[in-house]
């Protein structure tokens, strides 16, 4: 009888205590957080993009560095997933926060022409979107619902993959066996449950201004 | 005269052939020999943590860094400063290489990296899969120092994982400080 009454008051007390704690590989943010807001933001389209414009089902942010040997690497990875989902409710949104000129959007736009981004990229100068969503590695991907909570983040897939200087791609652990972000969007698009909703995204490490 | 004129000639030609042939030969030895002598040596991650207790009374700084990664690189001359500035008071340096083990394009530019860098302390490359070699450190970015105190307790881990506290050299130094005092 006591134990049952000790159980119950531990059941009662956890039920309402606050669970405030960052992700495993990301120190701000945690599964469940809601996307932050953000204003105006130059993308490669001409356009300043809003959180307010985003109206899709579901967002997918992916920071990136146009000089990253591991963004180059996934580049058409991304390129592929942005395709696939083209015809469903599904928003894919780069950016870029580092200050190195080649980062800077009109390096965004030679890049993205090249590769053959059509979603919207945006630079975010003062790099508040990175800071709030505790992006600190490219590539690094944070997908959120329709209710704009945070859903999975960390890496495209299980191998990453890296461009080398003569314009070869390798990926870590040979072709790809897991694709993490697209069995969270196709999963959320039908109602079903997913693992994992965070893993480690493996990358250039973002320059953040102190 | 022309005969003696042709018989030169020969000669010279023979002479020529030989030189280059001696000179090819001798540079293929020294290209092979240099290829030997490699900076940094590879370690997996369990003989590692041995390697590192080995230190001990000493102070150690371990810079976790790759070919890839723009901001290591740039960082590497700090870690030179400082282990000049600190080798001579039971400070240690190590650099602790993460290139992918098979990418071996890298692992040759690495060593060229810090031959140029006249980096005088000790350099490994962690023998790992690259996605494991950062689970067992427990690594979410680089460039990442690690330092340990004179027990070989870990006790500062200076890294870009969250952006609201990035590392500076003055914060190693800081470090540094704070355990020389014990």
């Amino acid at each position: 009888m006591k134990h049952t009454i000790l159980i119950l008051i531990t059941v009662f007390h956890l039920s309402f205590t606050p669970f405030s704690f960052s992700g495993q590989f990301n120190s701000i943010v945690s599964i469940g957080d809601s996307m932050p807001e953000f204003d105006q933001l130059p993308s490669i389209s001409g356009k300043s993009v809003s959180s307010t414009d985003l109206d899709k089902d579901i967002v997918v942010f992916v920071s990136l560095a146009n000089h990253c040997p591991w963004v180059r690497g996934m580049d058409k990875d991304l390129v592929a997933l942005s395709q696939q989902f083209e015809s469903n409710s599904v928003q894919i949104i780069g950016f870029s926060v580092n200050h190195r000129e080649d980062d800077r959007l009109p390096a965004m736009i030679e890049h993205a022409s090249k590769v053959g981004y059509t979603f919207e990229y945006v630079y975010d100068e003062s790099q508040q979107l990175g800071r709030e969503l505790g992006a600190t590695r490219t590539p690094e991907y944070f997908v959120f619902d329709k209710d704009r909570k945070l859903i999975y983040m960390g890496a495209l897939y299980d191998s990453p993959a890296k461009m080398n200087k003569d314009g070869s791609i390798k990926h870590i652990n040979g072709d790809p066996k897991e694709f993490y972000v697209n069995n969270a969007i196709q999963s959320t698009l039908a109602n079903n449950e997913f693992n994992p909703k965070e893993t480690r995204a493996h990358g250039c490490g973002v320059k953040y201004v102190q | 005269m022309g005969a003696a004129s042709s018989m030169y000639s020969n000669i010279l030609l023979k002479y020529c052939l030989l030189l280059s042939i001696t000179i090819f030969c001798c540079s293929v030895q020294a290209s092979n020999s240099n290829s030997e002598e490699t900076i940094i040596t590879p370690i997996k991650h369990d003989a590692w943590l041995k390697h590192l207790a080995s230190y001990k009374p000493n102070i150690v700084v371990v810079d976790m860094w790759a070919m890839w990664c723009s901001s290591c690189l740039e960082r590497f001359p700090e870690m030179v400063s400082l282990h000049n500035k600190y080798k001579d008071h039971g400070v240690k340096f190590i650099s602790m290489n993460l290139d992918d083990r098979n990418d071996k394009e890298s692992l040759l530019a690495a060593e060229n990296f810090i031959s140029a860098m006249n980096a005088t302390f000790d350099h490994f490359h962690m023998d790992e899969n690259l996605l494991d070699a950062f689970k067992k450190i427990n690594l979410i970015s680089i460039p990442a120092v690690l330092i340990y105190n004179q027990e070989g307790e870990e006790k500062y881990r200076l890294s870009g994982d969250n952006p609201n506290n990035q590392f500076t050299e003055h914060d190693i130094e800081l470090a540094i400080k704070e355990l020389l005092k014990n």
